[in-house]
């Protein structure tokens, strides 16, 4: 019996691991990351806000967003107000038509005073989802010269920052305060739980360079104590732990040899 | 006189232009300003939460010292308005529980 639900068990997790690698659930790069914000869209009549993750990362880390700005790491827990924006908190910390990216000056975002129809693009430049509205910089175009990953032909990140191709900005002035350079903490394992599956190598190094500690402790990674917690496959394909951001924003969890890179020896 | 000139000369010239040239060049993003209010409880946030940072290397003496004072400060952002308070609010909670995590680290250990 008890081989019986073992080899049930081990059907289960192939099968849960290799429906996303068929394709089926393969998911758009495009749309990878993509955030649907529709609090209070629709009741002011506009379309709900298409946010796309592959933007602006490319451009800003996560903590000047996550822990600067004040935006929750789930999607539509920030509850965003168009008066919120307007008074330069939110999307409007950078979205506030006076600051500048490139020497380009950045769309204002939100007005809650009455808008000419004419001036409705400025308004479907982020309330876009369903719509046709036109973007001013295109996936395929801005994402070109990016490398990308092994699966699933996604953005792979940290080989584009690697190569000088993404400069994330960290400070937002006004806003972020000023911060020393992190001193990483050492690359630590966490014992994998099968014996045919490599154990994994944790960096903090690749970690803070892009969330600092905030993004990640105590909120998602909340125990004190090394192997307190068994994390398990499951629950972070579920969003807890690494997926909170992995599968989601960052790599997929089918790219397994990222996190389990060390041979197994036992 | 003339010969001891030249190299004075050329060091005036590669620092004008250098002056110059750093002044040209434009950092990729230019802010329009503060979003906000330079007032005492910012003051005391920006002097408590630019720490997190060095968190690891606080003794817990030093991590006890900055939980307080978030907890202190916090009643001071609750007065605050709206979205103000919401963001600082949340800000806040962020810097402290920080320190708190840190604090039961390395009293753990």
């Amino acid at each position: 019996m008890g081989l019986v639900l073992r080899l049930f068990c081990m059907l289960c997790i192939f099968l849960l691991y290799s429906i996303p690698a068929t394709g089926r659930n393969k998911p758009v790069p495009e749309e990878y990351g993509r955030v649907i914000i529709d609090n209070f869209s629709r009741r002011a009549g506009l379309a709900p806000v298409r946010f796309d993750h592959w933007l602006h990362r490319a451009i800003y880390t996560c903590r000047l967003c996550h822990v600067d700005i004040g935006f929750a790491m789930q999607a539509n827990e920030t509850k965003i107000k168009a008066d919120a924006n307007e008074k330069g908190f939110y999307c409007g910390a950078c979205h506030d038509g006076a600051r500048t990216y490139n020497e380009s000056k950045i769309f204002p975002s939100c007005s809650t005073k009455t808008v000419k129809p004419e001036a409705g693009k400025r308004c479907t430049r982020c309330h876009s989802t369903g719509t046709n509205a036109e973007k001013k910089l295109e996936y395929a175009a801005f994402t070109a010269q990016f490398p990308k990953q092994t699966y699933w032909n996604l953005i792979d990140w940290e080989k584009a920052e690697a190569a000088w191709l993404v400069r994330p900005i960290d400070f937002l002035e006004g806003v972020s305060l000023p911060r020393r350079a992190l001193k990483a903490q050492k690359d630590f394992s966490i014992a994998s739980k099968s014996t045919w599956m490599p154990d994994i190598i944790f960096s903090h190094r690749k970690h803070i360079t892009w969330n600092g500690c905030e993004v990640c402790h105590p909120e998602i990674f909340p125990s004190v104590k090394k192997g307190a917690v068994p994390y398990t496959m499951l629950e972070i394909s579920a969003g807890r732990y690494c997926g909170v951001c992995h599968g989601r924003v960052a790599f997929p969890l089918n790219e397994c040899e990222r996190c389990h890179t060390t041979p197994v020896a036992r | 006189m003339k010969k001891n000139l030249t190299p004075a000369a050329v060091v005036l010239v590669a620092a004008f232009a250098f002056v110059a040239f750093t002044a040209s060049v434009k950092p990729p993003f230019v802010s329009s300003g503060p979003a906000y209010a330079q007032d005492d409880w910012k003051k005391e946030f920006d002097d408590v939460c630019a720490g997190t940072q060095d968190a690891m290397l606080f003794d817990p003496e030093k991590l006890k010292e900055l939980v307080a004072r978030c907890d202190a400060l916090e009643p001071r952002i609750e007065k605050l308005d709206g979205s103000q308070r919401k963001v600082m609010l949340k800000r806040l909670r962020m810097c402290r529980d920080l320190y708190r995590y840190v604090l039961q680290s390395k009293e753990g250990n």
